[in-house]
């Protein structure tokens, strides 16, 4: 049919539906009367003729419907119709409908919420063009020296190599984060900066929203004071104030011009808002064995990652073979940035995901079950209208669109809740590049489709069994309570097993986290966390470019913080331990054979001050700590961690032993003159690494941790250390200003999160399963009234009635528990890498989660078992 | 009618309206006795399915309908072929005449 009469068609159908309903109605009228005259015509009797007719006709209301159905835009308006009486119908049972829309928004709100940090973070393309192409280039270090360690950070030389001899890549770009001191008026501003390769900003396809980014001249040392800004930092800092192009900042203490500003969003890498040119000086561009930089690169288009992968495997081998002293067991591993970004989170969040996807389902089992009890009441509804014609498809769809509708509404509600929800999420999660996460028109569309698989859910049970019904029996009944026929009731039952099943499950995957959390939590960090302080700062090369000036910071840093009333000691390292990172050199043992550097041993380095294992409350297991004698033209001296000890002096006394570090080679073989008890220097869930303690007198490195000690609450003193330490020099900025406490629960802030949300929503679960079994419970009780009114007529007591509702509920639950800890038994072990200390079928916690759901289940028993008891057997016979 | 009624194919009965149609504009219960005639009374269409089916052809195009008078002076409404109609009766003749020759050779094979 073309176009334009079927739209007119359309049209009629829809908004001229009375004159189109009555024509047809007419046309068959006409063809009962022409058929009544043929058979008058055959010689019946008026009466007769009419009766044959009507039967030929088969009932009039029945072929009205049927070309009712066939007439186009018959669908749309049946739905709208469907809503309209869905409507009306769900405003008559306002109980109903607010509980069964709170319950769907609450399951389709945390979905949402879920969903959109899922979006967010694992499906939006990152927000560079054609981000699919970009990659991290890591080296991969010898598998020796390095146990478990699968990337690791670039050498200049080997970078450029890699560059030069590359030609999977479109371009490679290097660069490293770092901390810039912005002079202010006021005290320094500390910025997460990142000092960048020329071609950093064309690999990710990104442009300067005003002005421009690097030149490749630029990269040259004495070209490379400007710098690129953020749009964060350019609104915060700088008003906004377009001038800013041309203007010069101080950053470290060295000027710098500002010759571009980067769009809102440009946030690469993480949090960085000011970006500087990577000026290596010839000699820089040597060095081969000190690993410090990042490495990006831009995949050509017909290039996959794997191919790239290939060619710098045979780039990293032939350099293994050009420099084995600098490369021998150093590789090269091409990882997809998205991966590289996500990759630690990827599986809690699948892992939260699901979760949330249980508790939908169990809110959709209650509703389910909530629409069954109500469908009692509607059973007589139906059958009135199957009687008067309604097909049973015809039915189905409206049952159907009533619960669409409640779930749309639901839906909607819960994308509100969404909203809430992200926003706590966001600031209780340590999540990477949180920014992505909102909703959008993905999220929108998620919502939408899973209301619309909500709904569908919970209406198709209850539809096809409502309609399943014989018309006379149910009209036959009359007006008394109709019992739900044992179909139903198995539904029911099944429906309150599998809430019981999944929130087991879910129970448990937050049971097997939390003990993780408790173990982690009682693990001994190796320090004392209690009152003390820690703040960083990053001496600048411009101001402190010789060792003793940098000491002599340090000396007059701790004196001015000694003398702050409160302060019981301070000491300073290079690195604190939790926070991630530090540095590690490989080292050779004075007697034994020494072997290329490649091939070295290695340890974690700290260089600290005398007082640093006191401040911090390292104990020492053997020998002395530093003192102050220990300096630089006094004999080179080492302190070892235990791990370090035992593991390459096992069974030794380590002190007294010597050994080199491989980057202070001039200072010759150091005693090790003391032995300090382990750090947890990585994570509380990693195990104790190698550490070598030198005495910061001896190598006076610009990076410097202060750890002060307090009397008391370590907060208070937080404003007078740091005005120490700033009336020294109020150009070196203070970074990472916090207690030691607070330290130890950052580094758990990733296991809380999801710890939290997987706690929060089993309990959800638990309570919508509770809910559950009791309204099951309850309508049995509801249903069986006349029969426990006959026992206990014959003489059953009242703890024989509880007894047996009680009974009846347990094995629900037990039934439930036992399909529960079947499928926890297979799920779990998929989330056994986010446990700590305990294994994904640990029993103890399948044992107690299935307890305390046993205990619930009997508790939601125990109100209707009550009231069953309260029959009264009179009442009950007689009500029926 | 003694002879025995066979149920309509699927898709058959369109091919029947169609042709039924194709003499001339008739009524819906010209239809049902049309094809009632020119089937010696296998087929007797009723109206449960007569009527939805004219619905849909009209709907479809292949056929138009207008209200008229019957050969005694009643109101009924008259339906006739389309162009649209007349090239699906041509279709779904060869269709027919293709499947009806397959399946009779198919049965007589040995």
């Amino acid at each position: 049919m073309p176009l334009i009469p079927r739209l007119t068609s359309l049209w009629r159908n829809l908004f001229h539906k009375d004159r189109v309903d009555q024509e047809s109605s007419e046309e068959i009228q006409a063809y009962l009367d022409l058929l009544t005259e043929a058979k008058l015509r055959q010689g019946m009797s008026p009466q007769e003729a009419r009766r044959d007719a009507l039967l030929e006709l088969g009932g009039v209301e029945q072929v009205e419907e049927r070309v009712r159905e066939i007439r186009m835009g018959r669908f749309i308006e049946t739905v709208w119709r469907d809503a309209r009486t869905g409507v009306r119908a769900l405003v008559h049972s306002p109980v109903f409908t607010v509980v069964t829309v709170l319950l769907l928004a609450l399951g389709i709100g945390a979905n949402t919420a879920i969903f959109s940090v899922v979006n967010g973070l694992l499906l939006r393309p990152l927000p560079y063009p054609e981000s699919e192409q970009i990659v991290d280039v890591w080296h991969t270090p010898p598998q020796q020296s390095f146990p478990g360690l699968d990337r690791f950070t670039v050498s200049p030389a080997n970078y450029l190599d890699w560059k030069a001899q590359s030609t999977a890549f479109e371009q490679m770009a290097v660069y490293t984060d770092t901390r810039l001191s912005l002079s202010t008026s006021n005290d320094p501003l500390s910025l997460i900066g990142a000092v960048v390769s020329s071609e950093f900003f064309s690999v990710l396809r990104s442009n300067a929203m005003q002005g421009r980014t690097f030149t490749p001249d630029e990269e040259r040392p004495g070209r490379d004071q400007v710098v690129v800004i953020g749009h964060g930092l350019w609104q915060r800092a700088f008003g906004a104030n377009a001038n800013i192009i041309g203007q010069t900042l101080t950053l470290n203490s060295r000027s710098f011009t500002v010759v571009g500003i980067m769009p809102a969003g440009f946030e690469f890498p993480r949090e960085a808002e000011l970006w500087i040119p990577l000026a290596w000086d010839d000699n820089e561009r040597q060095v081969r064995s000190d690993h410090n930089y990042l490495v990006i690169a831009r995949l050509k288009h017909n290039v996959s990652a794997e191919q790239a992968q290939a060619e710098m495997s045979t780039i990293s081998s032939r350099l293994e073979q050009q420099y084995p002293e600098a490369n021998k067991g150093w590789g090269a591993v091409v990882i997809p940035l998205r991966e590289d970004l996500v990759g630690d989170v990827r599986l809690a969040l699948l892992v939260l995901f699901c979760a949330v996807g249980f508790v939908l389902l169990i809110a959709c089992a209650n509703v389910a079950n909530l629409m069954l009890a109500r469908g009692a009441n509607r059973k007589r509804e139906i059958a009135v209208r199957i009687a008067l014609g309604a097909g049973r498809a015809r039915l189905v769809r409206q049952l159907l669109t009533e619960s669409v509708l409640l779930a749309v509404t639901g839906g909607l509600l819960g994308l509100l809740l969404a909203v809430l929800a992200n926003r706590m999420l966001v600031q209780l999660g340590s999540l990477p590049n949180s920014g992505d996460i909102g909703i959008d028109t993905w999220v929108l569309g998620f919502t939408l489709s899973v209301s619309f698989a909500a709904g569908i859910l919970i209406g198709i049970v209850p539809a096809l069994q409502f309609t399943r019904t014989s018309i006379s029996e149910t009209l036959k009944q009359g007006s008394g309570r109709t019992g739900g026929s044992p179909i139903k009731q198995h539904t029911r039952k099944a429906l309150v097993i599998s809430e019981v099943a999944l929130s087991l499950v879910l129970l448990i995957g937050a049971g097997l986290m939390i003990r993780s959390f408790w173990k982690l939590q009682n693990v001994d960090p190796g320090f004392d966390t209690r009152n003390a302080l820690t703040m960083s700062v990053v001496l600048t090369w411009i101001r402190y470019p010789e060792p003793h000036q940098r000491l002599a910071f340090v000396e007059r840093a701790m004196e001015q913080i000694r003398a702050v009333p409160g302060v019981v000691s301070v000491g300073t390292t290079t690195k604190i331990p939790l926070t991630g990172g530090g540095s590690t050199q490989p080292f050779s043992v004075e007697g034994r054979s020494t072997a290329a550097i490649a091939e070295q041993p290695m340890a974690q380095t700290r260089y600290i001050s005398p007082d640093y294992f006191r401040a911090i409350g390292i104990p020492l297991r053997q020998g002395r700590f530093f003192s102050d004698q220990d300096r630089d033209n006094s004999v080179p001296v080492v302190i070892i961690s235990e791990a370090m000890a035992r593991r390459f002096w096992p069974g030794e006394n380590a002190v007294g032993k010597r050994l080199t570090p491989s980057f202070h080679l001039e200072q010759g073989a150091r005693e090790i003159v003391g032995v300090v008890s382990d750090v947890k220097s990585s994570g509380l869930d990693a195990d104790a690494s190698a550490m070598m303690y030198l005495p910061y007198k001896q190598a006076p490195l610009p990076f410097i941790s202060f750890v002060v000690r307090t009397a008391s609450n370590p907060e208070s003193l937080i404003q007078p250390v740091s005005k120490a330490i700033y009336s020294i020099d109020k150009e070196q900025a203070l970074t990472n200003v916090q207690t030691l406490d607070q330290v130890l629960s950052k580094s758990l802030s990733g296991r809380r999160f999801n710890m939290t949300l997987l706690l929060t929503f089993a309990g959800v679960a638990l309570m919508l399963a509770a809910v559950g079994v009791y309204g099951v419970m309850n309508y049995t009780v509801t249903l069986r009234r006349r029969e426990l009114g006959i026992r206990m007529a014959l003489g059953a007591e009242k703890m024989d009635v509880l007894r047996l509702v009680l009974g009846q509920g347990l094995t629900l639950t037990l039934i439930g528990v036992g399909a529960g800890l079947i499928s926890a038994y297979a799920l779990t072990r998929l989330m056994a890498s986010l446990l700590y200390g305990v294994t994904a079928t640990d029993y103890l916690t399948f044992g107690s989660v299935s307890v305390v759901l046993i205990a619930v289940g009997l508790a939601a028993s125990y109100i209707p078992a009550r009231r069953a008891t309260k029959v009264n057997p009179t009442i009950a016979l007689r009500a029926e | 009618m003694a002879r025995k009624q066979v149920d309509l194919l699927q898709g058959t009965l369109d091919l029947l309206v169609l042709k039924s149609l194709a003499l001339g504009p008739l009524h819906g219960l010209g239809v049902s006795n049309r094809i009632a005639q020119i089937t010696k009374g296998t087929f007797n269409v009723k109206p449960g399915s007569l009527f939805p089916a004219l619905h849909r052809m009209e709907e479809a195009g292949w056929l138009q309908s207008s209200w008229g008078e019957s050969e005694n002076n009643r109101r009924a409404k008259y339906y006739r072929l389309t162009a649209a109609g007349r090239r699906q009766l041509d279709a779904e003749t060869q269709d027919w005449q293709r499947i009806s020759l397959a399946i009779t050779t198919a049965l007589k094979a040995t």
